[in-house]
């Protein structure tokens, strides 16, 4: 079996892709009016006819999305030889990341596999997001993560009940019979959590803190910055970053990278300490009352950085701000929070719409304390304040905002009031969009970290310098293979067992990263997320020949020509 | 016919190109799947409902059409409209990176064209030796090589292996100097400048090279230099004179030249990391921040015509014969 170029049914897919929206397109503009709904619904009948395989006929061909990156490329070309022996053949489609999600994500068109990797968000470490952002019925609508038709309702009962319980104890084991069902039912391939390898200059400067999911450089977890301290005399580090951000405004973004850096100067409710568990951060504390009351308490003596004091004041006025507006970036706020009541000069009482399990990391993880002296006075004319270009942010973090040259740099001082000071006076941040210059930077010792993600050949050349030092942390980011559970044959649970079997995590792993990272056992949280992990899960069984065992089980046979057949009708 | 009624139907219609420009434009970014609220969908950043009411709030979700009149009315103003991705007026976000790239073009045109009218009258004026030979095919190498590996080249050589210059960007963030030099007006800028701009002149300096060699060895020929010569003028004198009259043709082709430039620029600027248009190119396109995007293209181009205009004129009021047609 050889990975084909994409032709005949993945070519005409996107032709008829391509035909329907310019028909839309036009049809804005008044010059045809083509019903919408039809023409999908002729597309999804001949798609389907194309690609579905009938009972006791040859499997053929699978199709196969994957971005064009160069792991992606590395491991297709092993799985295509890896599955050989299985009787198939795969109908490689490359495209970029964009049209993944355009195609794939918005309008839900997975062919058979979707090959993708999803990195380590802070919000994504809370067992919800692997677990029903991405097989929960519900989010089977478009622009829902559970693009591969994935339905189960004794797992809907389960990731539904996870969410809804306060108490952590039960919660773990509802969160660990949902892997057990996702690992049973293998809706999704989990291949490995790849490790973040970031690097820093040793003979400049100590105390990194490597934490999980975010290694030692990303704005990720303010905590990782906390404890930097200068051994030469210049009391500020320069990291250099493959992104640059794009606003100012905290209420605009909900990009990671933007967003994340932004709350190093707007400091949230909580933050994740080194074991990535939920902690205080604005807050001194929280109390969840009941499943639908949170209370929650500034500490005291906090400062904005323009020197005016924090009060419950602020607190409420963040959240009714939220409600009020909706912006868009911050839903999972007014999503989860219907009111926000003074019970105290520094405490506040929240009224959640729902019970929410993931509120105290993903909702006062993420929401920040926002000045109201600053924003209610912000101009009435614009559509959203979002729009507001915030050029002097004034916030409550670790961090206050020096200048910012997009572009160029981004510069931060240490904020000598924030409870926790950092050890460093400022940090200035360095977008570099390319790799080769990043390291280049941090070996001719322009720059001091490098807070991207390397691979591990650059990592060994990095690691030849005696002033640098390499640091791997694992992530709960992970790469899959998404199968479609609504087309024939990787509907069929069977075959779906069978690529578990058929694919060797551990040579994989070895071959792309050179072995540098966590090898899943079929869950999609991580083994490294120690409280929620559901360790018991047995590895499947990397062998071609169980592979084949199990669809032998399942009904499929071979041809004389060593086709896989589908099971008869 | 007058040279002004030649001059208005030329403006006339370089207009009509810039407004089909426009709208192809246009048409050709929103036929380009997904739309700038996409990308955060997709990441699970954005849920759908927020989504919606992202395209809301940007005007998304108005048909095609409504949107092209108000871009286009809009346009007729001098507003170029909101980034989508930035949230700021897209002059604010052009303007600075066009000066960036200026600063890195023009120097690459200027050189580009001095040096290879130089090297082109000293190559033509040698016609028929060795080194005319030889010239030719050395400034041949680098117009045949592609313009970002002649920067890595560059840059393995003089920033990693030798560190006589920085890896890339314009300007090292908080430059302290250190000697009487460095504290120079604009030297950090500059030392940014030498590998791209070195990068830049010996990918274009050769069609400038090659132009101007062929035209002087045809001037080489003309009766008035024969005269010259018989008027017992030095060879050097000669050559002035000879290079002077061999020019036209280059100063016709630096109007195309800074049209490619431009589109080379791009290139230059990902590998040396500069801040400047073509990297915002590129990145409003993936961005699908269509504002951004289209300006800079429409900006691109709107100078390439503009400038294709004002040698269409020059040649109307240098040569009569052409108004005509």
């Amino acid at each position: 079996m050889r990975a084909q170029l994409p032709r005949d049914q993945f070519a005409a897919a996107a032709l008829r892709a391509k035909r329907r929206q310019v028909l839309g397109f036009l049809g804005g503009f008044g010059l045809v009016a083509p019903g919408a709904a039809l023409v999908s619904a002729i597309d999804a009948a001949l798609n389907d006819a194309a690609a579905q395989p009938a009972p006791g006929q040859p499997v053929g061909k699978l199709g196969v999305y994957l971005p064009n990156w160069p792991d992606q490329v590395e491991l297709w070309r092993q799985l295509s030889r890896d599955w050989a022996p299985l009787g198939f053949e795969l109908d490689l489609q490359q495209g970029t990341l964009d049209t993944f999600i355009s195609q794939i994500v918005a309008e839900q068109k997975l062919p058979h596999i979707g090959s993708m990797s999803w990195g380590g968000a802070p919000d994504r470490l809370d067992p919800d997001y692997f677990l029903s952002e991405m097989f929960h019925s519900r989010r089977t609508a478009r622009g829902g993560l559970n693009f591969g038709f994935y339905r189960n309702e004794a797992f809907d009962r389960l990731a539904d009940a996870q969410r809804a319980e306060m108490d952590p104890a039960k919660r773990q084991v509802l969160v660990r019979e949902a892997q057990q069902i996702i690992a049973d039912d293998s809706p999704s391939i989990v291949l490995y959590h790849r490790d973040i390898i970031h690097a820093y200059n040793k003979r400049r400067f100590s105390g990194v803190k490597p934490i999980l999911g975010n290694g030692i450089g990303f704005p990720y977890m303010p905590l990782s910055y906390q404890d930097i301290t200068p051994l030469t005399p210049r009391r500020f580090i320069r990291i250099t970053s493959i992104y640059d951000i794009a606003s100012l405004n905290p209420f605009l973004t909900p990009e990671i990278y933007n967003s994340t850096t932004l709350r190093l100067v707007y400091a949230t409710f909580t933050t994740r300490d080194e074991k990535a568990e939920v902690m205080p951060w604005a807050l001194e504390r929280w109390n969840v009352v009941n499943p639908t009351t949170v209370d929650i308490t500034l500490r005291p003596n906090t400062r904005f950085h323009d020197g005016v004091a924090a009060t419950a004041q602020d607190v409420k006025f963040t959240f009714d701000y939220i409600n009020q507006h909706r912006f868009p970036a911050l839903s999972r706020v007014y999503e989860a929070v219907e009111s926000a009541e003074i019970t105290g000069d520094l405490s506040v009482r929240l009224k959640l719409r729902q019970p929410s399990a993931p509120f105290s990391a993903n909702v006062l993880g993420y929401a920040f304390l926002a000045p109201k002296h600053i924003w209610e006075k912000v101009p009435a004319n614009l559509a959203t304040p979002a729009d507001w270009p915030n050029d002097r942010p004034v916030g409550s973090g670790p961090w206050k905002l020096v200048e910012w040259r997009k572009g160029e740099f981004l510069q931060f001082a240490a904020n000598a009031d924030f409870f926790m000071k950092p050890k460093l006076d400022g940090m200035v941040v360095l977008p570099v969009p390319q790799m080769e210059s990043m390291v280049g930077m941090l070996e001719r010792g322009d720059s001091d970290m490098l807070g991207w993600n390397l691979d591990m050949t650059l990592g060994a050349r990095i690691s030849r310098n005696p002033d640098l030092e390499v640091v791997r942390t694992p992530t709960h980011g992970q790469h899959e293979l998404r199968l479609n559970c609504a087309m024939a044959p990787t509907s069929n649970k069977a075959f779906r067992r069978a690529l578990q079997h058929a694919t060797d995590r551990r040579k994989l792993l070895e071959i792309i990263f050179s072995g540098a990272g966590v090898v899943s056992n079929g869950s999609p949280i991580t083994p490294a997320l120690e409280s929620w992990a559901n360790r018991d899960i047995a590895m499947p069984e990397a062998s071609i020949d169980r592979a084949r065992a199990v669809l032998r089980e399942g009904g499929f046979t071979w041809n004389a020509q060593g086709q896989l057949l589908m099971p008869p009708a | 016919m007058q040279f002004w009624a030649y001059a208005a139907r030329r403006a006339w219609h370089t207009a009509i190109t810039l407004v089909l420009l426009l709208v192809f434009m246009y048409v050709l970014f929103r036929l380009v799947p997904g739309d700038p609220t996409t990308i955060l969908l997709g990441t699970g950043e954005l849920t759908l409902e927020a989504q919606a009411r992202l395209r809301e709030l940007w005007g998304l979700d108005r048909p095609q059409w409504q949107q092209f009149l108000t871009y286009a009315g809009n346009l007729l103003t001098g507003d170029l409209g909101m980034s989508f991705y930035f949230r700021r007026p897209v002059v604010e976000i052009v303007a600075p990176m066009l000066g960036n790239t200026l600063v890195l073009m023009i120097p690459v045109v200027v050189l580009a064209i001095l040096l290879g009218v130089a090297a082109g009258t000293w190559l033509g004026w040698r016609r028929g030796e060795r080194i005319e030979e030889i010239g030719a095919v050395l400034a041949l190498i680098p117009r045949a090589l592609p313009v970002f590996w002649i920067g890595i080249v560059l840059l393995a050589l003089f920033a990693y292996e030798l560190r006589w210059f920085p890896i890339g960007g314009m300007r090292q963030a908080f430059f302290y100097p250190e000697t009487w030099y460095q504290a120079l007006p604009f030297f950090d800028v500059a030392r940014h400048l030498v590998l791209p701009v070195a990068t830049g002149v010996l990918a274009s300096m050769a069609d400038p090279l090659m132009i101007q060699r062929t035209a002087l060895i045809e001037v080489r020929h003309e009766d008035f230099m024969i005269l010259a010569r018989a008027r017992g003028l030095t060879e050097r004198a000669q050559r002035r004179l000879a290079r002077r009259n061999a020019i036209l043709p280059v100063l016709t082709y630096s109007a195309i030249m800074v049209g490619f430039a431009f589109g080379g620029q791009v290139l230059l600027e990902v590998v040396f990391t500069w801040p400047g248009m073509g990297r915002l190119m590129v990145s409003s396109v993936s961005q699908r921040d269509y504002p951004v995007a289209q300006a800079t293209f429409f900006l691109m181009a709107a100078v390439v015509i503009g400038l294709n205009l004002l040698v269409d004129l020059a040649y109307g009021w240098l040569d009569p014969r052409i108004r005509l047609d």
